[in-house]
């Protein structure tokens, strides 16, 4: 099931097949994070809509198409062409552009790595063929394969490559970031929940793209500290 | 089949046979006729469909289960891209092209397209280019980086194989042809259309495929660009995309999708120009909102150029510049639920006429409405971020693709084959092949939505278990086997009817454009008289111009010439204004394309003194063909009885020829422009973007060369202006010197080159100079040679005060060759120098 | 200055909304490569007031070309030129071009130029 209490769309739209497989470990539409919840939103807000309009367009044709249209004239075949021009083809999509732009541009700006930037734990994250190694800077502290971050509080991954572009995708955390050899893209990720998460390359970068998956561990604060201190001893 | 003639047009049918049908035997080889090439284009692209098909079935098959090893990465990697490569360059744009190659002038009452070996040489181009690819395929190599070959990963250090050189040069090769058939298109459009046939007039297929074609003159050449860059890092490691050497791997992408976006609607345009053409005609009822059409069909044809960073929302472009193309990605959605209304509204006006070309269009509509829907959620770029990449967007694609492209095009290859034929194909295995095709697509493709959501990436050639993916993936290969018995079914049921079909009579749907007008199967010739149209719909109007036009009752219909002939008109009225004489079979395009091939192989196979005798060959065959021209005793010498109410185009001042130089000249200007782009985006963007510190090249003969290319072109153009005026005192000694001064300019070119200091594979700046200083000497070098001929031709009399048409058709080309050198001189060496004192 | 039946209007608008939206981004991506505002100051900077400036500038222009068009279409079809058909079609597509430029300037009001 999805999360009903987060996600109520699909129950109001009752699709049962979604309903029964929306959850599953790099599932989008069982969002474990801020970034992840908004984006299931607006998938769910936008499936509801287009659903409707393309059953509405569709039913419509279907009409057209059976209906008897009798005897017309001129006047009124002109009539019937504004209604459907510039019902359908103006009115129509502009509203629903200026609705979805209207939610989704601030929705994409709040994901995006603005302000405090001292505060938020900063991970480097380099995508190698077929392997992610994970740096912690403050800390000294590298992985490979695997993130831990601490719950409920934001972390900046800094994403780059060695060697082709990769992508850094944890998808129920939020949307992907791309690893391009050369520059350095900043994706900023919460887990609200301690958990362990997954994610993968989701750029085709050669033979064994199937393969370059990672996990993200997310520690209560509390745990985090402690398994900061714990690694820096290791390494 | 039409019934026979009358003994009046039968006569005169054997006359223009004579004239107009292609050479026996191998001498079909030499065609050049629109009808005979754009067949061929499309049997040609629908065996590459059915080669994509059983590559896509190979890829199902690998992803059925999870954790299978039928076929391992690497073969995976190869058929995916190969796929999408096959699908997109060899089917989807070449089998659009054919059939407006096929259709355009049946549909404006011409005889022939404007520049027939054009479309000779572009299928032998197509032909060749798309075997090289494929033959990667069998020999193991294939290109294995996706479609889009994104660097580093096609690049020399991470694909050392063939495989992206068979892509590069394979797809570069291709693309000559996509080029020849837009220019040659938009000529067509604009300047052959039948007397009266105003803009206004023109039937809506004739505009979409004018924007095609106009999109391919300008989407195409980012894409040239960039191929031809990529195989210049791999073979010869200039670094225009690699980081440590100054480049970009970001650029590539910029090149690609400013290609790749339009081309989506390329190849969506035609086909809803057959939806368009299809949907007036069962319901019987002329189109609603033909200026709307027509506004949309614009609309779209630009808008489609701002949305091509919403491929790339994820590689961390500034979040305001993502919103501008997020935008414009969500208003291209406009124009295309205009189309969908009015069409919508034409039905709802219309007696609808059920019929299979009729349930395809329904298909059509229910899948690319889903597509469009899907397309407009992908453009949110919040949204975009979590599903880009997964099979979300596998399956968008193929709603748009299939839905927008191959359902529109077989309801159209339903709805015309009684034209090819005259005969009709079967309603019941037509009806199975709908719903198979229908069901296996949706159930292949709905559900990959929610694979995506669930988080399966695209590209992956294996899942595990477990994941909530297992039974979505079963359910699309299950579906994917059940669309192609429905493609199965549609080939049966086409290859039958050619035998048993039963006979369909002239225009069975009561159709009211020109194509059926033409006997089915058509004559090489089309009309043995070229009519009159004042009207959208003449066979609506006049039921009986088929026979009219057969016994040769309106223009040109008379053949003793020998001359192949039609009428060109005015772009914008449609008024008559020369008749344009065609050439006949040719041998050249086929000589031209075999040497292209070899300049092809060679480069695949490093042997660069082979590829110089290609070019050597190539280029004397195009040489020999621009020379069968005007007054040729091949093509049209003068006679004493030349008309001259009109005249023949190579007796005036702008014929097709300077269309065809103009727009071809718009394509190079947008290669050109990409280049320029290229430049400037690695200089403000590339992070290890350096300038050597001394200027590489010497600014003294660069200067020079500047100047004798600025008088050359002064005196050229002099020598047109008073040769329009009449005057020929010392024509050919005057082009003599306008050609020694174009060699002096590329001298002093070559000397700048030879003298500079460019360490073109040591820094992206370097190298994107040196490819600029080529290009400057190519065309330096072909405005002087094309010169020398003129000179030559004057000598023998082809080019004269009565004759002025081909320096009128170089001219462009010596203007062009002055502002690319001037703007490249600002850019490369003024600009540089002012940024470097600021 | 060309006359408003010219057939170029056909595509006039479009191109200088082409023009327009290659400055934009290009403009953005110069401005963000050379002289980046603070991300603090949101959408109040410099860079946004300047392409702001010239997307109202252009949507002006076009919906001045487009009513240029619009007063010249003839009443009814005739042989030979004006076109009717060509003059409202050019109208149609400036108008489109002004309102494209103005929607695709929008979120110059609301986003930082630069993350």
């Amino acid at each position: 099931m999805c999360h009903v209490q987060r996600v109520t769309a699909p129950a109001l739209l009752g699709i049962p097949v979604l309903l029964a497989g929306c959850t599953g470990p790099y599932s989008t539409l069982d969002p474990a994070g801020p970034a992840a919840l908004t984006a299931a939103w607006l998938w769910w807000a936008m499936f509801g809509f287009a659903t409707l309009v393309l059953l509405g367009v569709v039913a419509l044709w279907l009409y057209a198409m059976i209906r008897d249209p009798g005897a017309i004239d001129e006047h009124e075949a002109r009539h019937v062409q504004y209604r459907w021009i510039i019902g359908g083809g103006l009115v129509l999509p502009m509203g629903s552009i200026t609705l979805l732009l209207a939610f989704g541009v601030p929705a994409g700006h709040g994901m995006l790595p603005l302000g405090d930037d001292d505060d938020v734990l900063r991970i480097h994250v380099t995508g190698h063929q077929w392997w992610w190694e994970v740096e912690y800077p403050q800390a000294g502290i590298t992985r490979r394969d695997e993130l831990h971050i601490p719950a409920g509080v934001p972390v900046d991954i800094h994403l780059s490559s060695a060697d082709v572009i990769h992508s850094f995708w944890v998808p129920r955390l939020g949307g992907k970031l791309d690893a391009v050899p050369g520059h350095v893209n900043v994706l900023r990720l919460q887990a609200d929940e301690a958990g362990t998460y997954h994610g993968q390359c989701a750029e085709f970068c050669g033979l064994l793209h199937a393969h370059m998956d990672f996990a993200v561990y997310a520690h209560e604060p509390g745990d985090f500290d402690a398994w900061l201190e714990d690694a820096q001893g290791d390494d | 089949m039409t019934e026979p003639r009358a003994p009046r047009a039968e006569a005169l049918h054997q006359r223009f046979e004579r004239v107009w049908s292609n050479l026996p035997g191998w001498g079909t080889l030499a065609a050049v006729n629109h009808t005979t090439v754009g067949l061929r284009f499309m049997a040609t692209g629908a065996v590459f469909f059915l080669i994509g098909g059983i590559l896509a079935m190979l890829v199902r098959t690998q992803l059925a289960l999870p954790e299978q090893e039928i076929i391992g990465p690497q073969l995976y990697n190869q058929a995916f891209t190969m796929h999408g490569t096959v699908m997109m360059f060899l089917f989807a744009i070449p089998i659009l092209e054919g059939l407006a190659l096929y259709m355009i002038p049946k549909l404006i009452g011409a005889r022939d397209l404007a520049f027939p070996r054009i479309s000779s040489l572009g299928y032998y181009c197509y032909l060749f280019g798309g075997l090289i690819i494929l033959s990667s395929l069998f020999l193991g190599v294939a290109p294995d980086s996706g479609w889009f070959m994104y660097t580093p990963l096609s690049g020399a250090e991470y694909t050392p194989g063939p495989g992206p050189d068979f892509w590069l040069l394979g797809i570069t090769f291709v693309e000559i042809s996509a080029m020849a058939a837009g220019i040659e298109l938009t000529v067509s459009i604009l300047r052959t259309r039948a007397r009266g046939m105003s803009l206004r007039r023109m039937p809506l297929f004739c505009w979409y495929i004018l924007a095609m074609a106009l999109m391919i003159v300008f989407g195409f050449p980012p894409l040239i660009l960039a191929s031809i860059l990529l195989e210049l890092e791999r073979a010869a490691g200039l670094p225009f995309f690699d980081v440590a050497g100054g480049g970009d791997p970001i650029l590539w992408q910029h090149l690609f999708w400013l290609f790749g976006h339009p081309e989506v609607y390329i190849i969506f345009l035609p086909a809803a120009g057959i939806v368009s053409t299809l949907i007036p005609v069962f319901s019987q009822r002329p189109i609603v909102g033909y200026r709307w059409l027509v506004l949309a069909i614009i609309v779209t044809g630009f808008i489609s150029f701002g949305l091509w960073v919403h491929h790339m929302f994820t590689v961390g472009i500034p979040h305001l510049a993502q919103a501008f193309f997020s935008v414009a990605s969500m208003l291209v959605a406009v124009p295309t639920a205009i189309q969908v209304f009015a069409w919508l509204a034409t039905l709802w006006l219309g007696r609808v006429v059920y019929s299979l070309p009729m349930l395809w269009i329904l298909g059509f509509l229910v899948v690319f409405v889903c597509g469009g829907l899907t397309g407009v959620m992908l453009a949110l770029v919040p949204f975009n971020w979590q599903v880009h990449d997964t099979h979300f967007v596998v399956a968008h694609l193929h709603y748009v693709l299939v839905g927008g492209m191959l359902f529109p095009l077989i309801a159209g290859f339903y709805y015309w084959l009684p034209q090819l034929s005259g005969r009709m194909p079967s309603h019941v295995l037509g009806r199975w092949g709908f719903w198979l095709t229908f069901i296996g697509f949706n159930a292949t493709f709905l559900m990959m939505h929610l694979t995506g959501l669930l988080g399966m990436p695209r590209r992956v050639y294996t899942y595990e278990g477990g994941l909530g993916w297992d039974w979505l993936n079963l359910l699309s290969s299950v579906g994917g086997f059940i669309m192609a018995a429905g493609i199965a079914m549609i080939i049966l049921d086409i290859t039958l009817h050619f035998r048993f079909g039963r006979p369909a009579g002239r225009n069975p749907w009561n159709a009211d454009t020109l194509e059926w007008a033409v006997d089915a199967p058509p004559t090489s010739y089309n009309f043995a008289s070229l009519p009159k149209l004042p009207t959208r719909h003449p066979l609506w109007e006049q039921p009986d111009l088929p026979e009219s036009i057969a016994a040769g009752e309106h223009g040109l219909s008379s053949i003793e010439h020998g001359r192949r002939e039609t009428y060109g008109t005015d772009a914008v009225s449609g008024r008559l204004r020369e008749i344009i004489h065609l050439p006949g079979n040719s041998w050249l395009p086929l000589l031209a394309a075999l040497s292209l091939a070899v300049v092809c192989i060679s480069l695949l196979v490093r042997a660069y003194p082979a590829a110089l005798l290609g070019v050597v060959g190539a280029l004397y065959f195009l040489l020999r063909w621009s020379w069968v021209n005007g007054v040729h005793p091949a093509m049209a010498p003068l006679v004493d009885d030349e008309p001259t109410d009109p005249p023949l185009h190579s007796r005036t001042c702008d014929g097709p020829g300077l269309w065809g130089m103009v727009i071809t000249l718009m394509a190079n200007g947008t290669l050109y422009l990409s280049l320029l782009f290229g430049w400037f985006y690695l200089w403000t963007a590339a992070p290890q973007w350096t300038v050597p510190e001394q200027r590489p090249l010497d600014l003294v003969p660069l200067l020079g060369a500047g100047v004798l290319l600025t008088v050359a072109t002064w005196v050229f153009n002099r020598l047109v202006a008073r040769l329009r005026a009449g005057e020929s005192v010392d024509l050919g000694r005057g082009f003599w010197g306008v050609a020694m001064l174009g060699a002096g300019h590329v001298g002093l070119l070559v000397l700048v080159l030879w003298n500079g200091s460019l360490e073109p594979t040591e820094r992206a700046h370097d190298a994107v100079l040196l490819v600029m200083l080529i290009y400057l000497l190519l065309h330096g070098g072909l405005c002087a040679i094309l010169t020398g001929m003129q000179a030559l031709r004057v000598r023998l009399g082809y080019v004269g005060p009565r004759l002025p048409y081909e320096p009128v058709v170089l001219r462009p080309l010596w203007i062009y060759t002055l502002g690319v050198f001037w703007t490249a001189f600002a850019a490369f060496i003024l600009l540089p120098a002012a940024w470097g004192s600021a | 200055m060309l006359s408003p039946s010219h057939p170029v209007h056909l595509v006039l608008g479009l191109v200088v909304w082409s023009i327009w939206f290659v400055v934009l981004y290009g403009g953005l991506s110069v401005a963000c490569a050379v002289a980046p505002p603070p991300v603090a100051m949101g959408p109040l900077t410099w860079v946004n007031a300047v392409l702001g400036a010239i997307t109202l500038g252009v949507t002006v222009l076009l919906l001045y070309l487009a009513r240029s068009c619009w007063r010249t279409v003839p009443v009814v079809e005739e042989e030979g030129n004006p076109s009717r058909f060509v003059t409202q079609v050019a109208a149609g597509v400036h108008l489109v071009a002004a309102a494209a430029t103005l929607a695709v300037g929008l979120p110059l009001l609301v986003l930082p130029p630069c993350p």
